[in-house]
This record gives C-alpha cells, structure tokens and sequence, in this order.
C-alpha cells in the first residue's frame, strides 16, 4: 500500500473497477458547470479547461485515457469551457494529513497515525461549521492523504475570497481573541477560556487540540525548550479544562507566548490557499490517486471511516508480497 | 423619544406618515410652509443662504442627495448648512421624502442600477450618522427598539452580512453565533449560553459581547437591504402602473446631482483626501514594488492581473474605493481612458514583460483578462461600450497576498505601522504625507 500506481494498475482500475455511478452526486448534477482537469503524465494536472457535457462523456474519457489523477473545479460556471461566467463556488477546507502543524507520528509522508489525526481536525471544524455557522449541504471527502471538507450550501457559495478567508480564521482558531471588552461603562479582562460561547470558544478548543498533540520536537515561534518542556508537563490539567491553573503554572507572560505561537500555527491545520480560492480544482472523488494507490472517496460516515479499509482499490490487494 | 421613523422609515410608523400626509404627488414641487418654518425653528442650522433652505418635497430629496455626495467627498463640507437633516423635527417631511426619492428612483433606473445603489448607501450613511448624533442613551434605546421590531419578524443569519465581513466593517470573531444565527437577543442569549456561563452573570456577559456597535450596524445593515427591497417592488410595481411625470423628472435630478458630485469628488476622500493623481512609484508599498520588477517564478498571471491591475489602477483613478460603496467606473474618474491607455496600462504590460517568462509570450489571453479586471469585458480592445459586462477588481487585501503570493509580502515599518491591511492605505498615506 501507499505505493504507485503503475500504468497497467491505472487501466484495471478504471476499465475493471471505476463506474460513473460512484462519482458522487453533487458533481453529477452540475457536471456540464464544471471544469474539470487531468493529469496524464504524473507531472501535474496540465490537461485543463476540459467539460463533460453529460457524465456519460466523463465516463468514456476516464475509461479510455485512465488518467494519473483527475481534477474537477469547486467553481460552477456558464462557460467552464474559458472558466468564464462565474456562478458560485463550493466552500471548501483541505486537511492534508502530510501539511498537519503537529504531528505525533514523525513520519516523512502519511501514516495511519496522521490520517487520524487529519480526521480528528476534520471533526473540530465541522462542529464549528454546522453548531456556529450553520453551514448545510457538507460532502465530507477522503482525498488520498487527507481530507476535503466541501460545503454546496448556497448560502455561501456567492462569497468572496475576503469572506472565506474570514471563515477560515474563524474556525481554525488563527487570531488571537481579544482580552479587553468594555459595556460603554468599564474594561474588563476576560481570558479566551473563560468565554463559553463564541469565537473564544473555537479558538479554546483549537488550541487545546493542538496542545495536546504537541511533541518534545515540535517548533513553536518564540517558545525555547525549557517553555515547551513545561507545557508538556502541564498539559494533562487541560483534560479537564483547568486553564487557570496551566496558565498560572506556565506564567501568565510565557502563556501568552505559547498560545500566540499556537495560534499562527493554527493557521496551518487548513490548506488556505484551497479555501480562498474560488477557481481551485479538487481531486474527483471516485478517482485513483495513482502516487499511493488509493482511491479519493466520499466518506458517508466519518466514525466508522477507515482509508485503509474504505479507500484502498481492489488491484492493490492483488499485488504480489 | 426619537422617533423610530427618524431612523426607520421603512417601519410601521413610517408608513402611517406617508398614509396620513404624503399621498399627494401632484404637490411635490409646491412650496410647503410648514416645512419651511420647521427648518427655520432649528437652532442649528445655518439660514444666512436662502439657497440652503428647501421650500418642498422636491427640494428635500435633493438636498438629501445633495448632503450624501457632499458628505463623503467634499473636504469642505459643512455640516451646518445640513443640519435639519439630523434633527428630529424634520421626521415627517423626511420620512415623505425617503418614499418619493426611492419611488422616482425604482421607476426611472430600477434596482440594479447605480442610482438605485448610491440611495441605497445614502440611507445606510444617513442612518449612521443619525445615530451619531444622538444621546448615548437615546441612542442605545432606539437601536434596541428597532432591532426588537426587526427581529421579531426573523432572526438575522450571518450569511447576510457577507459585505459587511467582507468590507471588514463587521469581525466575524466579534459575532456570537448559533447554527448560523446572529445572536442579539437578550433572551436568546440567556437561552443558549446561560447555562455554560458559570463565573460571571450571564446579563454582564450580554452587555459585553453584543454590543451595541454590532447592534447598530446590523440594523443599518437591515435598513439598507429594507430600501432596496423597497426599490424593487416600486419598479416592479411601475410595469404595470403608468408611471407619475413628476416623479420622473425628480429620478432625472437625482441621477444629475449624483454623476456630477460624483465626478467632481471622486478625486478626493474627505478624511483622508488624497487627490487622485500620476502614480509615484517612489510612494509604493514594497509588495507592489517587487511586482513591478517582474515574476520570475511561478503565479506571473495572478501577480499581473489580480494584483497589480487593481492596485495600479484604483491608485490612479480612484484611491478612495474602500471609503464608498457606490461602484464607480474607470470611466467616472478617466473619461476618455486616456490615463488608462497611456499611464496604467503601459506599466501593468512592463512590468508583466519583465516576467521570467514574460507573460504575453506565452498568455496573450492575457491581454483581455486585464481589460476584463478593469472593467471592460473580455475583449480585445479597451472600450466604452463594453465597460460594466465585467466588474472593476478592488485591490487585493494584504491577508490575500500573503496568502496566494507570499513571496511579494515583505512588510516594512509603514506596512507594520498600517496594520497590513491593504497595500492601497500605504499608497494613501504615503502620498498624504507627501502633500503636507
Ligand atoms: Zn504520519
């Protein structure tokens, strides 16, 4: 597993175990809006501006070329053809598990440990997506090395770049919150973790996880050894949410300078790029991911998904040793 | 008491006062006494002008145009000569006028026009500044009191303030949020957090984190998108009704008022009047400088046309984009797109042949994107008459660069001291500090 695909591999897969019918539907009914791209040679998705007048049309070109990997647009067109006449976009966040800020695992590529890991985030910002934002219409996709988070709730399809990256910072948890509010009458200093509802919620929860996830050799911006070495030790007191106690344990001045580190390294949990791109194209689910031999999948149920069981094609079982 | 339809004139009181008084279209142009007297009775206001007096509907939705344009573009506005605009004795003969403006307007231009925007924002701006002008305590009790009207009809989704997040006027991170749902109500409030919120009292926290700020601008928000609706159901409306001869004639004074402040000022910016005028490279932020040598790697088109296609150009022609809401064209500052052909372009194509490789060579689709970013369409040429099929790009925000183009993001002590937030402010401020 986790190894190329080869040529012959490619065609079995899409001659002998692709359909069209497992492309999900919510590119099916807009495929003609679609841009679609491939890569034939491995060397990126060169062959763009192609589209699929009906899925039938996707289905014969995919079994015919069995591309290395193929690509379709999150953005809806009138003219996908000129990617002209711009319609709408899918709102979407791409975990790659390879990209992840903290890791425990120390691989140098994707393991079960950092899909996990991926999945885990995930989770956290559908939470935040669904229980704050109210987002509908979620395809939850396993890309091969991590997960796509797509969101086709026409409510904020229309949106800028300038909103989405307003969202993205939200639900990461990439800026600080404020500590001062003021009634018109008094300021009072109110620490993000004794704020039980709004930004300062995620954010809280953001960090915990990724103080949680840290490891002895992990970077943190402005943090040496010794203060790392201490948040370790200390961090057991966040499993049951004692924040005084780790804040006054760490310092108050060197706690600050944790969670700041923390917070820019937030900003890495999501691709950003991905998300405030209105024109990017995704990997299409159903497609092989021919550089480790899986499948890109639509996870139904993100509890019981497993890549390993889930997104691995039938010819890798065959492979000999 | 204010009264609500000082601030709302889309409410239930605002259209009771256009019922009892305003139905009478025949009479707008007559000259109104009572009107008269009421302005003459407010301290206030400056009266050595005959000129600044309006003796009747006509005058009055005029002069409301008239103190919009002026407001946000004249550096030598004076409040005085307006101020029966803010004083609340003016409510009824305002509130008549807000119906007559936006009724002239959605029959003559409908919603989609620029007139039908710029009113709208005016009343967004009239509102805010009504605001402003009131006791803090007046001020609270109105905006809470509109707010509860407005609320109870629905609760307010985030997804409808995408402009104002967009536009930075509104922080997402400053919203308390439920499934999507802005959360203003106190009763709301109590419902959804008030048993998690265990040190301090749930009534403190409210008063902290739903302030009245965001209060004030979701309510202006409300209005704004209230006149608009408004507008269209009037030119709706107009398709089946012959349209009122003097409510034309009104339409056609305020588009006139409107294009020619328009132009006048659209050089100049009020607070942070900066006139537009020849680029001076010497001014420019270091992002746009390192631009302006040329990509030599990756991402030369988005470099090129994204980025310094706005910059370029909104610097030049219009600097003051991110203090107005009505969309201007290039061809309200550049008329003949002279100063388009000979000063922007000419720099957008050098620097786009200082490309490794350059840019035409292998893109000259190229060529047509950076029209259509300016405004003109996908063609060829650069021409009138296809100006509006696309739209102006505003100047990329600095989180953009540093997200898509890191590589031109090297702030200096100015971006620091600007808070990076649009390459365009440093530009501003330098040529500012240049003037003084
Ligand atoms: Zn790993």
């Amino acid at each position: 597993m986790l190894e190329p695909a080869t040529l012959e591999e490619r065609r079995i897969y899409y001659r002998e175990e692709w359909d069209i019918t497992q492309v999900p539907d919510f590119i099916i009914q807009s495929v003609e809006n679609r841009e679609f791209g491939f890569d034939h040679f491995g060397k990126g998705p060169n062959d763009r501006y192609k589209v699929f007048n009906t899925p039938e049309y996707l289905k014969r070109f995919l079994k015919a070329k069995t591309p290395y990997a193929a690509y379709c647009s999150v953005a809806f067109y009138e003219k996908p053809r000129k990617r002209d006449g711009w319609i709408k976009s899918e709102l979407v966040f791409d975990v790659d598990a390879k990209d992840i800020p903290v890791r425990t695992c120390g691989c140098d590529d994707v393991c079960e440990i950092c899909l996990g890991e991926a999945k885990e985030i995930v989770k956290g910002l559908i939470d935040t997506l669904k229980g704050d934002l109210g987002l509908k219409n979620i395809h939850l996709v396993y890309s091969g090395r991590g997960y796509h988070l797509r969101f086709l709730d026409e409510n904020v399809m229309e949106m800028n770049s300038d909103v989405r990256s307003q969202i993205l910072k939200y639900v990461v948890g990439a800026d600080l919150p404020r500590d001062k509010y003021d009634d018109d009458y008094e300021i009072y200093n109110l620490e993000h973790f004794s704020i039980p509802f709004g930004y300062p919620r995620v954010f809280t929860q953001r960090v915990k996880y990724t103080i949680e996830h840290l490891t002895p050799d992990s970077k943190l911006d402005d943090v040496n050894q010794k203060l790392l070495k201490d948040v370790l030790t200390n961090r057991n007191l966040l499993e049951r949410n004692q924040w005084g106690l780790f804040k006054t344990n760490i310092g108050p001045i060197r706690y600050k300078k944790v969670i700041k580190a923390i917070t820019s390294l937030n900003m890495g949990l999501v691709d950003a790029k991905v998300t405030i791109d209105l024109k990017r194209i995704l990997r299409l689910p159903s497609s092989l991911h021919s550089k480790v031999s899986m499948r890109c999948t639509e996870v139904k149920n993100i509890e019981t998904f497993d890549p390993f069981r889930d997104a691995v094609p039938d010819f890798v079982w065959e492979r000999k040793g | 008491m204010i009264p609500i339809s000082f601030i709302n004139p889309l409410s239930d009181e605002g259209k009771q006062i256009v019922i009892e008084d305003g139905g009478d279209l025949e009479r707008i142009y007559d000259e109104n006494t009572e009107l008269i007297d009421t302005i003459y009775s407010i301290k206030a206001q400056e009266i050595s002008d005959d000129s600044l007096i309006p003796k009747n509907y006509s005058d009055l939705v005029i002069k409301r145009v008239e103190w919009f344009v002026k407001r946000k573009g004249d550096p030598e506005y004076k409040h005085k000569k307006y101020a029966y605009l803010f004083n609340r004795k003016i409510t009824k003969f305002d509130t008549i006028a807000f119906y007559i403006l936006c009724q002239a307007i959605g029959i003559k231009f409908g919603p989609n026009s620029r007139e039908s925007r710029a009113i709208v924002e005016l009343q967004g701006y009239l509102t805010e500044n009504r605001l402003e002008e009131l006791l803090t305590s007046e001020r609270r009790e109105i905006t809470q009191q509109i707010l509860n009207n407005l609320i109870v009809q629905d609760r307010i989704r985030w997804t409808h303030l995408a402009d104002l997040i967009s536009s930075k006027k509104i922080n997402m991170q400053d919203l308390v949020l439920k499934d999507g749902d802005v959360i203003l109500d106190f009763e709301d409030f109590i419902e959804f957090f008030g048993d998690v919120i265990k040190k301090r009292q749930p009534e403190k926290m409210y008063n902290l984190f739903i302030g009245n700020r965001i209060k004030e601008l979701i309510i202006i928000k409300m209005i704004m998108q209230k006149t608009e609706d408004y507008i269209k159901s009037v030119h709706q409306r107009a398709n089946i009704i012959e349209p009122n001869p003097k409510l034309l004639k009104i339409a056609d004074e305020v588009s006139e008022v409107l294009s020619k402040e328009i132009r006048h000022y659209s050089s100049f910016s009020g607070r942070e009047a900066v006139k537009a005028s020849p680029l001076n490279y010497d001014q420019f932020p270091p992002c746009i400088k390192k631009a302006l040598e040329g990509i030599k790697s990756g991402g030369r088109n988005e470099v090129i046309v994204l980025f310094l296609t706005p910059f370029l150009s909104y610097s030049r022609l219009n600097p003051s984009v991110f203090r107005s809401n009505t969309t201007l064209k290039v061809s309200d500052a550049d008329p003949d797109l002279n100063i388009t052909r000979n000063e922007i372009l000419p720099m957008i194509y050098e620097s786009a042949n200082r490309c490794n490789p350059p840019l035409f060579d292998d893109q000259p689709q190229e060529k047509i994107n950076i029209n259509a970013k300016l405004g003109f369409g996908m063609h060829d040429d650069l021409s009138l008459q296809h100006e509006g099929e696309t739209h102006w790009y505003t100047p990329m925000s600095c989180d953009k660069v540093k997200m898509n183009m890191p590589s031109l993001c090297k702030p200096d002590d100015i971006c620091k001291r600007l808070k990076e937030i649009n390459p365009l402010f440093y530009y501003i401020d330098q040529m500012k500090n240049k003037g003084q």
